[in-house]
């Protein structure tokens, strides 16, 4: 508490070694198990965000090769990478560099592979063939559906479940307890609830309404909404209220104040309309969703962002104008 | 016989306070050669004017050093653009001493004239002239925010003009009647200053040239006289004929025979749409029009079907023409658009963005789009609301933000921020430094080492948002340096 620096809970309360993981125990009896053996085939871990894949993963290659596992470690990541050539070059730099003493294979994590296309799988899979004499991928996926079946077949499957309500609930109150944060029980249960059993995002949530002081059901809820920017909720109501110029210009102060791209802001907007702050006539929400996807797609295909926001916005003031 | 002077120079405002509307750029200018007049060298040792073309950039330059007593050397920069002619013309001015008597401000016109590409090693050769100098150097640009203009963008004082009001330049064209005692008609005046969009220049010689021929100055003869002069007016024109189109071939045909490109016509589309439409329904129309061309614009761009051009045209012109079904064209003025400003800005934001949630993504060990969703959302509401800057600027610390980064998290609460982020680092001698690191950070230490200097934009990484006085003047001490070996 006293120090000079801090870091996000997320990471400073993140399991470094499998024994330190609570939960998914059979998944961390089966790895720990490799560790024993100093060997493994190619893992598959699959599961929803939030649930411990990446951290089972560092925690692995740690446990095998010691603190300065990372040397020995390729972390990609395949929504970062521009494209399977850059994965195929880093992957053939890294099987070129230097051994971990006594085990003879190095590890590449590669996260968020259900991102691939489907060519770039299949070339992902020669990749596999190709360096399998030194090196075992871990591949991370929330749909494992979306991973093609010849590299579904080549790996060890590991399905990570849901934290149950318990598991999340009893970290959160380690951490706060260990931070020195005042805390409602039925805080916690809350952020279980709204984070449904992402461990990264109910940290996330403890920590900022830990920001705000004493957290309650009331702060946490407050700083959720906080995590939306408010301008976006103010440029919807502007918009519905008839005023379209004022919401146009803070379409403007959005993009500049918080760099948010167009993709980004639709998302914003789309969270917003199936929120509760947002007052509006149900049939309302489906509506704006049918044309907010329109927009999103027009954004997708390479169009202005400003442009297609400021018709989204104009379209809006008259549909406030008829429910009105 | 007294040599007759254009009324553009005879009327340049003298004096400071006779530069109108500029009070904001007043503000930010005086203070900074006030430095110079009294022999401190500011941090920026240049500063760039940019405003549309006749708001008074090159007059307030006049009459600062008229006033302050410097003498002004006048260079046109698209004259000296070659890194040769730039080290030699201005490089020589820039280190020529004041001695005795008045010292120099060096005035560099038109900036923006500078090409990308054929003249990149005048505009490098122009920052370390910029680095050396023991001259003030005031440059001007219509349009600071070209991409070859970012280097200097952030090594000088930026100074913004406002575009004029009609009022005041019927103010000032009414000035001009006076003391050359012609007859003007107030409703001429009024006509030839919104003709000129802000631009007193092209007012005044558009009132001499009226005088000229006539004697005298009314409204029947400045419509037959003013005419549009530059590119500018000829997109107010395309605008006017697509607004106020009565066929659909008109508002087609205007945005075809237009000189400008499809995509400079779709951000004046964009920025003066609503000021020219009231009705919402018209307005959604007009916006639906323009989303819709910009659609079929990235389907030529991006997929090469180019015959799609066609009906970006006709979405652009009749699409926008047509969507008033209710109101009248409502007389606003044209506004430039803020485009390409928005643009520049966004970009240095969204950079800014990409580089920490790479930094953070590196730590948290997720995806950079994850950490974009998932962990920039909280972070933001954390260094926005937190009840004690100290949490927020802990964490600043703890990632070694730069200063722009912590800017972005923290909006207007920013400056709070980094003085309690400072205040801690000067209360923490190095080992305290270790110890409270040592919890967590000490695995991504590994892979960065945390150093506060880069914090500051002292360090080598400090490149993102370093404090800009502190850069400059490293620079200076490297150039001189460089200079001496």
């Amino acid at each position: 508490m006293s120090s000079a620096f801090d870091v996000l809970w997320v990471e400073k309360y993140r399991p470094r070694s499998l024994k330190e993981i609570v939960n998914q125990e059979d998944i961390v009896k089966r790895l720990t198990k490799f560790v024993e053996e100093r060997n493994m085939p190619h893992l598959l871990f699959a599961g929803p965000a939030g649930t411990g894949k990446t951290t089972a993963a560092h925690a692995l290659a740690r446990d095998l090769y010691g603190d300065s596992y990372r040397q020995f470690v390729l972390e990609l990541n395949a929504s970062d990478e521009r494209g399977i050539n850059v994965i195929r070059e880093k992957v053939k730099e890294f099987a070129r560099s230097r051994t971990p003493p006594g085990i003879p294979f190095k590890i590449i994590i590669l996260d968020e592979a259900d991102n691939m296309t489907s060519d770039a799988q299949q070339a992902l899979r020669r990749l596999m063939e190709l360096y399998s004499a030194s090196t075992r991928f871990i591949l991370i996926a929330n749909y494992p559906s979306k991973i093609i079946d010849p590299i579904q077949s080549r790996c060890a499957f590991f399905r990570f479940q849901p934290l149950r309500k318990e598991d999340v609930v009893e970290r959160l109150r380690f951490i706060a307890d260990n931070e020195g944060v005042e805390y409602e029980d039925d805080a916690l249960e809350t952020i279980y609830e709204i984070s449904e059993g992402d461990m990264r995002k109910a940290i996330n949530i403890l920590q900022s309404a830990a920001a705000l002081g004493r957290v309650t059901v009331d702060s946490v809820f407050k700083v959720v909404g906080m995590a939306r920017p408010r301008e976006v909720r103010d440029m919807l109501k502007a918009a519905l209220d008839g005023e379209f110029e004022a919401a146009r210009t803070m379409l403007r102060r959005i993009m500049i104040e918080y760099g948010l791209s167009g993709e980004d802001i639709v998302r914003q907007i789309h969270k917003e309309i199936f929120g509760n702050e947002l007052k509006m006539p149900e049939e309302q929400r489906v509506l704006i969703a049918d044309y907010l996807g329109e927009i999103h797609y027009r954004l997708v295909e390479g169009s202005d962002d400003d442009i297609q926001l400021t018709a989204f916005l104009a379209w809006l003031t008259v549909l406030g104008r008829h429910a009105s | 016989m007294t040599k007759r002077l254009p009324w553009v120079i005879k009327y340049r405002p003298k004096r400071v306070e006779e530069v109108v509307n500029q009070d904001k750029a007043k503000q930010a200018l005086i203070p900074w050669i006030e430095a110079w007049a009294s022999g401190r060298k500011p941090a920026k040792r240049a500063a760039l004017l940019y405003g549309p073309p006749g708001v008074g950039k090159t007059s307030l330059v006049e009459a600062i050093a008229r006033e302050y007593g410097f003498q002004l050397v006048e260079l046109n920069a698209s004259d000296y653009r070659r890194d040769v002619d730039i080290k030699r013309i201005v490089g020589s001015a820039a280190r020529k001493r004041p001695l005795y008597g008045r010292s120099l401000i060096i005035l560099l016109d038109e900036i923006d004239g500078i090409a990308p590409r054929e003249d990149a090693g005048g505009l490098k050769a122009l920052l370390e002239v910029i680095r050396d100098t023991e001259n003030p150097i005031v440059m001007t640009a219509n349009d600071p925010w070209k991409e070859q203009l970012r280097p200097l963008r952030d090594s000088v004082l930026l100074v913004e003009f406002k575009q004029l009001a009609t009022g005041h330049i019927v103010r000032l064209l009414e000035r001009i009647c006076k003391a050359e005692r012609l007859y003007c008609e107030k409703e001429a005046l009024k006509y030839i200053a919104e003709r000129s969009m802000g631009d007193v220049r092209a007012a005044v010689n558009d009132l001499e040239a009226v005088a000229e021929g006539y004697g005298k100055v009314t409204l029947s003869l400045a419509k037959v006289l003013v005419r549009g002069r530059d590119k500018s007016i000829d997109l107010w024109r395309t605008l006017n004929s697509i607004y106020y189109a009565k066929y659909a071939w008109q508002a087609k045909k205007a945005v075809t025979s237009s000189e400008e490109d499809y995509e400079t016509l779709l951000a004046w589309l964009n920025d003066n749409t609503y000021k020219k439409y009231r009705e919402p329904e018209d307005l959604y129309r007009a916006y639906d029009a323009l989303a819709r061309a910009s659609l079929f614009l990235s389907r030529a761009k991006y997929k090469g079907h180019w015959s799609m051009l066609s009906y970006v045209f006709d979405l652009m012109g009749p699409g926008v023409a047509f969507a008033r079904v209710k109101g009248q064209v409502a007389r606003e003025r044209f506004s430039y658009p803020e485009r390409i400003k928005l643009m520049a800005q966004l970009r240095q934001v969204r950079e800014t963005r990409e580089a920490l949630a790479g930094k953070l993504a590196e730590r948290i060990l997720a995806s950079k789009a994850t950490v974009k969703r998932e962990v920039i959302p909280f972070l933001t509401a954390i260094f926005r609301n937190s009840r004690d800057p100290t949490m927020p600027a802990r964490i600043a610390l703890g990632y070694n933000m730069t200063r722009e980064e912590v800017k972005l998290l923290a909006g207007a609460r920013a400056e709070e921020i980094l003085k309690a982020a400072e205040r801690i680092r000067k209360a923490r001698p190095e080992e305290e430094r270790e110890s409270g690191e040592e919890q967590a950070v000490k695995e991504a230490r590994q892979v960065k080492p945390t150093g506060l200097d880069a914090f500051l934009g002292l360090g080598p990484r400090g490149g993102g948002g370093p404090s800009r006085g502190s850069r400059s003047s490293r620079s200076t001490r490297r150039g001189r340096r460089r200079g001496r070996s």
